[in-house]
């Protein structure tokens, strides 16, 4: 193992991953060209989750000037906002609806790149990136969703870091309290509480935001120093300028994205979608309500995990997990069919989980 | 008199003179229909002259047609201050453009040696109606603001009333001088609109406005580059133009909409006394209970004993609630051999409180989704939504003097009986459970 | 807990009925429930959410003086119009109690349907556009103005913000028209540097 050797190595992969000689107007903006083809519909869709995502900035720190985050008066906090503020509604309904399109758009942005063979040499580190930014936006539901401390909040928060403690029924003697320990550790007491909504807030708030500006900057870098791929297996026909014709369809994209957020955000408050019960203030001494479950972008796993064994989902998890990061040398040689079908079949199988989840449960649980 | 004729006759002999004398010369001499354009003659000053005049007389008499025909609508836009504002300040800037343009007009009419060579009589005549019509609008305007507000329910109804050969001008007959003149200035104008190079406004070049840039193509090769310069300046002038008009009117669109509610959002609620009591009331509200229920806690943790209720208050078929070690409902019961029964009043379907009234059956229901426990077991009926039994509670009796007499921890048999007297001056507490927090 | 003598004999109804408490209706719940296929709870006309009975805030155990005796008041409330506030009951159980009067209430125990015929057909608490017998048959909380059947609040807010709406619209078509013109602008004329510098 000569180090000369390995450095040189290492140098020369990373030279090759970040082409910072790409980095002028020249190269970035007026050769820059995109391929046409039928699958080009997929190159708007990380645009969109980022125009989603500074959508959530501009709401969420709008909510932020008047959120409370403590557990007598987060829930007061919030009424206030809905209530009381003026064009305090929309900006919540917006955040609320935001966060599930920005969700819903960087699935379909990881479906498609992934059919499009995105990741392909040089594009490695963009794609590891991006599914690094996959778990962060997972992170932000997650957190944001205990803040408003409604019944559907805690409870399904609760039902959420259960699943860690379970895992400690697998492992032997006194390694069976780690999980325990590690749940309690990420809520920061025995229960969900106080110290819970707390580290979840400044999760929320500010170190998932840190962890995203600078991953997401990484990866915007990346794409705009490397291009679009080619995204089809032939040369691709048709070329079009990045500047301005792809750049303003990009920006027709984002204005009807807008436009339907908007709408939705005025129109269509999404509390209407649950039970009432479900957003009550959290009353430890008082029932749970029916209906409790997590946000329907977790359903992929959630309702598997309450119809099969608790290992195969570890199993299944961690395997998914790996298989994403390492996709860029796994799928190295397969060919853009294999991966667009492999794309249909994941779609149809969160679609499918997503929208009958409940009723597959159902249908085996009785 | 004068007024009946000013504005009703000589409306009607305009409005006629005008349809029939635009139809005559329409059909019989259409070629004169035009301006007579001097552009060939001088076409310097003209930029400067036409273009102004143009665009702003446009725009006004737009304005005008616009109340004229939808009042409503416009009334209703009007009702929003920016837009008042902005309309009004729009009128303005536009009447003075065309005032400052008519003004170069005149002055080149008059002193061009060229012009001067193919002026007529009813061109200066035209000019001078003009000059004095947009200056008596526009001092109108300043002399009684508002006018594409107020016109609305006074000018416009005259006008309409006119058009349905109703004519009343009772709306028009109490103005002031100045802006009958304005009125009385628009009616010979009419009137003039046949006889005069006015008519070219009947030749409205529409299709104007999508023909396609026109391509000039020369035979020099000099002329040549010059002309795919020239194009491409002008096509990127062209998108410019459009550009910056696109974002400023969004721009002005979403500052009309947005602005104030940006503002009002970062100034808060607003402070309606009756609103801001009641809020307050809310929140000493949840904050007394939050005190409340930390005063409990910190009781579970420091004291071994909580207080349940004096033994000569139990009763055998209504309970006493209480809040537990884990702040949990509880209830408490007298049983029949004189022992009270203390168990976890949190049903164990979903967490309800159930109800402290026992049935002929022994039973509490949960009112949520009907289970009903027995008190002595805790067990819940056959069928019920509920699967696991109420847990039974530790308790203990605590006589006068502070001595235990009795007490029971689940799972185990009561521990002594006592004569009714002891009993009777008792007190049921709860005991702190082993493992602290259970 | 006080009991009031008037209403022993209504006990006896209700013991008949369901054996035990006088003071919660779970019929109506469940009507409702199955009627309109989503989860209610108690809080649709009560104050806590689990009902009137227990010490928590908004039930009964829970009541000072005054607010015991403005019970009293309310459970004698037999006729309409009694103007009456319950402490354990919100808006809506008091607007039923005070349109209808307590002994036509438990009257429609056995018929709980009747009762969205009964309480007074355009009568909107929440000003959600949608009236409080219509939230009660489907089950969406008629005080809470953000709870009703999603297609019915849309098409509500809908004509309620429609000004916002189209000015919003007109703002993004404009703003996107201006920007198409302006990237043009900008790649025409950068076009034209490139020839002049091409050209010389």
């Amino acid at each position: 193992m000569n180090l000369k050797e390995t450095l040189h190595n290492t140098e020369k992969f990373l030279a090759e991953r970040m082409p910072v000689e790409k980095m002028n107007y020249a190269s970035m903006v007026q050769k820059k060209e995109v391929p046409v083809h039928g699958l080009a519909w997929g190159y708007y869709m990380g645009g969109l989750a980022m125009f989603f995502f500074m959508v959530q900035i501009a709401t969420g720190l709008m909510l932020l000037f008047y959120y409370q985050p403590t557990v007598s008066d987060a829930h007061a906090s919030v009424e206030f906002i809905t209530d009381q503020i003026p064009a305090g509604a929309l900006v919540r309904n917006v955040h609320a609806w935001a966060s599930s399109l920005m969700i819903g758009s960087v699935l379909i942005h990881l479906l498609t790149a992934f059919a499009m063979k995105a990741f392909e040499k040089p594009r490695e580190l963009t794609w590891v990136t991006g599914v690094l930014l996959l778990g962060i936006t997972f992170g932000f539901g997650f957190t944001g969703y205990l803040l408003p401390w409604h019944q559907i909040a805690v409870n399904a928060t609760k039902i959420g870091l259960q699943t860690i403690e379970e895992i400690g029924g697998y492992l032997p003697g006194q390694m069976a309290e780690w999980p325990r320990l590690a749940k309690e550790i990420i809520q920061g007491e025995a229960s969900v509480g106080q110290a819970t909504l707390s580290r979840f807030f400044s999760l929320h708030v500010i170190i998932l935001p840190l962890a995203i500006f600078g991953v997401l900057g990484f990866h915007l870098v990346s794409v705009q120093l490397h291009g679009m791929s080619k995204g089809i297996d032939a040369k691709p026909r048709r070329l079009e300028k990045f500047f301005p014709t792809f750049l303003l369809k990009d920006l027709r994209v984002w204005g009807i994205a807008f436009m339907v957020l908007f709408i939705l955000g005025a129109c269509l408050p999404f509390e209407s979608l649950f039970a009432y019960p479900l957003f009550e203030p959290f009353d430890p001494k008082g029932s749970t309500p029916d209906g409790i479950k997590p946000e329907w972008y977790f359903f992929w796993v959630y309702y598997p995990l309450e119809l099969l064994p608790l290992w195969v989902i570890l199993v299944g998890s961690t395997l998914l997990a790996g298989v994403l990061l390492a996709t860029p040398w796994i799928f190295k040689n397969t060919n853009r069919q294999s991966l667009r079908l492999i794309a249909i079949a994941a779609g149809i199988y969160l679609i499918i989980m997503t929208l009958f989840g409940e009723n597959i449960y159902h249908l085996f649980k009785g | 008199m004068l007024d009946a004729f000013l504005f009703i006759g000589l409306p009607y002999i305009a409005l006629i003179v005008a349809v029939i004398g635009c139809l005559r010369r329409a059909r019989l001499s259409k070629f004169t229909m035009s301006a007579r354009s001097s552009q060939f003659l001088e076409d310097r000053q003209l930029l400067w002259g036409s273009a102004p005049w143009h665009i702003g007389i446009i725009v006004v008499l737009l304005g005008h047609l616009l109340a004229f025909l939808l009042p409503n609508v416009w009334s209703g836009i009007l009702t929003v201050p920016l837009a008042m504002f902005g309309i009004e300040a729009l009128g303005i800037a536009c009447s003075l453009l065309a005032l400052a343009g008519l003004g170069t007009l005149i002055y080149r009419r008059l002193t061009s040696a060229r012009l001067q060579a193919v002026t007529t009589p009813s061109d200066l005549l035209v000019v001078a109606l003009l000059f004095m019509q947009i200056s008596l609008g526009i001092l109108s305007a300043i002399y009684f603001r508002y006018g594409s507000a107020w016109s609305t329910g006074t000018l416009v109804p005259y006008l309409w009333s006119l058009l349905l050969l109703q004519p009343d001008m009772a709306y028009v007959a109490g103005f002031p001088m100045l802006f009958k003149l304005h009125l009385i200035g628009a009616w010979l104008f009419i009137l003039l609109l046949p006889f005069t190079r006015l008519m070219h406004i009947l030749a409205v070049p529409f299709t104007y406005l999508w023909r396609a840039p026109q391509l000039v193509v020369w035979n020099t090769i000099r002329r040549r580059q010059h002309a795919v310069v020239a194009t491409v300046r002008a096509e990127s002038r062209r998108e410019f133009i459009k550009g910056a008009a696109g974002v400023t009117g969004a721009t002005g669109l979403l500052a009309l909409g947005v602005s104030t509610k940006a503002v009002n959002f970062f100034k808060g609620a607003s402070h309606d006394p009756e609103a801001e009591s009641a809020m307050l009331e809310k929140k000493l509200q949840r904050l007394q209970l939050t005190a409340e229920e930390r005063g409990y806690e910190l009781e579970r943790q420091r004291h071994a004993l909580i207080l349940v209720s004096p033994y000569a208050e139990l009763d055998p078929l209504k309970g006493k609630y209480f809040i537990d070690y884990a702040m949990a409902p509880g209830l408490a019961f007298k049983g029949k051999d004189g022992m009270p029964i203390v168990m976890s009043a949190k049903c164990t379907h979903l967490g309800c409180t159930v109800s402290n009234t026992v049935d002929s059956n022994g039973r509490v229901m949960c009112p949520c989704h009907i289970s009903y426990f027995d008190i002595l077991t805790g067990i819940p009926n056959e069928g019920a939504p509920a699967k696991a039994p109420l847990a039974q509670i530790a308790w203990a009796l605590v006589d006068a003097a502070g001595k235990v007499v009795a007490s029971r921890t689940p799972g185990q048999a009561v521990t002594a009986s006592l004569s009714p007297e002891v009993l009777a001056q008792c007190s049921l507490y709860i005991t702190k459970p082993a493992k602290a927090g259970a | 807990m006080r009991t009031n003598p008037f209403i022993t004999g209504f006990t006896a109804l209700a013991a008949l009925a369901f054996g035990g408490t006088a003071h919660a209706y779970p019929e109506f719940q469940k009507y409702v429930s199955q009627k309109s296929g989503r989860t209610v709870n108690c809080a649709m006309c009560h104050m806590h959410s689990d009902g009137p009975e227990g010490a928590a805030p908004g039930q009964i155990g829970h009541l000072t003086m005054g607010e015991q005796a403005e019970l009293g008041r309310a459970r004698a409330a037999f006729e309409p119009h009694a103007n009456v506030k319950s402490p354990i009951l919100n808006a809506f159980g008091n607007h039923i109690i005070n349109s209808l009067g307590k002994k036509q209430f438990l009257e429609l125990r056995v018929t709980p349907s009747e009762l969205a015929n009964k309480l007074p057909k355009d009568s909107d608490l929440d000003g959600d556009g949608i009236t409080d017998v219509d939230e009660y048959l489907t089950g969406t909380h008629p005080l809470i103005k953000s709870d009703g059947l999603p297609w019915l609040l849309f098409k509500a807010n809908l004509a309620a913000n429609l000004g916002q709406i189209v000015l919003m619209l007109a703002a993004t078509v404009l703003g996107l028209w201006g920007l198409h013109h302006l990237l043009h602008g900008f790649d025409v004329a950068t076009r034209l540097q490139d020839n002049d510098e091409e050209s010389g």
